[in-house]
């Protein structure tokens, strides 16, 4: 059931809407199709963000990949954390570590995911900043791929949405935007502060090329 | 249902005319790149064989929506303003508290197209020039951001006269009141505004690549020059002569228009030309493959498309 509703709305509904209306410029995502299991590592401007990498993702895969939200926003009450985890699919975390509480462990919750077989989209970022401005990246994403350094991860990066639609305001105004992956890349290091590094060359190199071609 | 697929163009023998005339035009450019290719692999063909590729998808959707149902072509072209404005404001670096006062430009999209529709000539000549230009300053005013404000009010006016307002007076053909022993209407008259602004491009271009030697003005558009822009006049003055039959001019009127049509659309190019330099793109886009973006398409029609208009209404209703 969830599946075939995903399958709609982001292939159909939300790629649409997104594509026509808004004027996003969406990357080919088919070689995604190759990788058995990735996680995507995208910048985070705005709301539209989570619904434009779903609505990229080639179709037979969407309800494999699992984007992971803030729990504290998106569950804040029971129905709205339910809706969450229905119609975005999301993985909803607290944003620090919890050491009490294992279970709990935001880091243990997506290795937990990650072992069941989904693929995860996440914005080492953490919340949406000033529009259109890069934030360093939080050290969970380095954390994650060492302890499973077979996993690929995946830069996505976005331009335009946080123009589109920004930080504290719920107007969403047409921009022309721009969504571009980059390579599917193995870490090479397992020490947390070089993977971070290497993520973060990866996201300038993305940047670049998206400042070339359009 | 049955009204939205009453195929009524295949009555009108001018109209058939001239969309065989354009996929004609189309296969032989198709024929002739795919020989020179086989006959001279080595020729650089690459950007006028995707040029020609998306002129059969636009000629095709052009066709469909504007000849074959007039109801779709306000639609159709309303569209077109959009993604045209969106592309436009997207690149002029707007400031995060325009944002309201842009929503209101977007939805003046609509509203001005309504207004073509039902064909209200008062309302829609002024409500772009008038109406907005009162509406919008106030809208950034209220926002109380007085920072680069009179910046961002005349951008945003002009950014809609350019893509909104020329580019409505296309719908507004379709609106004309119908004139005795005249049978192709509206729509024969946006066919002759499209094909003449498109060949005068094509023309331009390859007089231009063909005879091109003293640059008009090197600074804007280096590959503008005089016997490309004179050839262009020349030639879209003479195909348009031909398609007469499609607008309800006498002779000697339909060679001013056209000649008028040339010069206008030469002079929407080199505006956006410059807007581009300005702005640091080669291109507006990249949504048509060889064409950049919807704007760079029709940077001649947000032009030629008022000044046709007004000709044609002064003369002809």
């Amino acid at each position: 059931m969830q599946k075939i509703t995903l399958r709609i709305i982001y292939s159909f509904f939300i790629r649409c809407f997104l594509k026509l209306i808004v004027g996003v410029k969406f990357d080919n995502a088919n070689f995604l199709l190759n990788e058995k299991q990735f996680i995507i590592v995208a910048n985070h401007n705005s709301h539209l963000d989570t619904m434009t990498l779903l609505a990229s993702l080639p179709t037979s895969i969407i309800q494999k990949v699992k984007p992971v939200a803030a729990g504290d926003h998106f569950g804040k009450t029971k129905l709205k954390g339910k809706l969450t985890s229905f119609f975005v699919n999301a993985l909803l975390i607290k944003r620090g570590r919890d050491k009490n509480n294992p279970e709990n462990d935001p880091i243990n919750k997506m290795l937990k995911e990650l072992d069941n077989g989904y693929s995860l989209i996440l914005f080492p970022e953490g919340t949406r900043g000033e529009p259109e401005k890069e934030q360093p990246l939080k050290k969970g994403i380095g954390i994650l791929l060492s302890q499973r350094p077979k996993i690929k991860f995946i830069p996505a990066y976005m331009k335009g949405m946080g123009k589109a639609m920004p930080k504290g305001d719920n107007l969403i105004l047409p921009f022309n935007s721009t969504l571009t992956y980059g390579k599917p890349t193995k870490i090479v290091s397992n020490d947390i502060e070089e993977i971070v590094k290497q993520i973060e060359q990866s996201f300038k190199e993305l940047k670049q090329k998206t400042a070339n071609t359009v | 249902m049955k009204e939205i697929f009453h195929l009524s163009f295949f009555e009108n023998n001018d109209l058939l005319i001239v969309v065989l005339l354009i996929f004609g035009i189309l296969t032989f450019a198709s024929v002739l790149f795919y020989v020179i290719g086989k006959i001279k692999p080595n020729a650089n063909l690459k950007e006028l064989k995707a040029r020609t590729k998306s002129w059969w998808f636009m000629a095709s959707v052009f066709i469909l929506a504007t000849i074959v149902n007039t109801n779709i072509s306000y639609i159709a072209i309303a569209f077109l303003s959009f993604v045209a404005f969106r592309e436009l404001y997207s690149l002029l670096g707007f400031r995060d508290s325009d944002r309201r006062a842009i929503f209101w430009a977007f939805i003046s999209i609509p509203i001005q197209y309504y207004l073509a529709y039902i064909g209200w000539y008062g309302a829609f000549i002024i409500f772009i020039p008038v109406v907005m230009f009162l509406i919008l300053p106030l809208r950034l005013v209220l926002k109380g951001n007085t920072d680069g404000i009179v910046k961002s009010m005349s951008l945003l006016q002009w950014t809609l006269m350019l893509t909104v307002f020329g580019i409505s007076h296309m719908a507004y053909l379709l609106s004309l009141p119908e004139l005795e022993g005249f049978n192709s209407g509206g729509r024969g008259l946006l066919l002759f505004l499209v094909f003449l602004t498109e060949i005068n491009d094509v023309m331009q271009f390859t007089w231009g690549k063909l005879l091109g030697k003293y640059k008009i003005i090197p600074k804007i558009s280096p590959n503008k020059t005089w016997e490309g822009f004179i050839g262009g006049l020349i030639s879209t003055t003479i195909v348009g002569y031909f398609l007469g039959f499609l607008t309800p001019l006498t002779d000697v009127q339909v060679l001013f228009v056209s000649f008028m049509i040339a010069f206008s659309g030469f002079v929407g190019d080199i505006v956006i030309s410059s807007v581009k330099r300005d702005i640091g793109v080669k291109d507006m886009g990249n949504s048509i493959p060889g064409h950049g973006g919807v704007l760079d398409r029709i940077d001649s029609l947000a032009y030629t498309a008022p000044v046709f208009f007004h000709i044609v209404y002064y003369l002809a209703y």
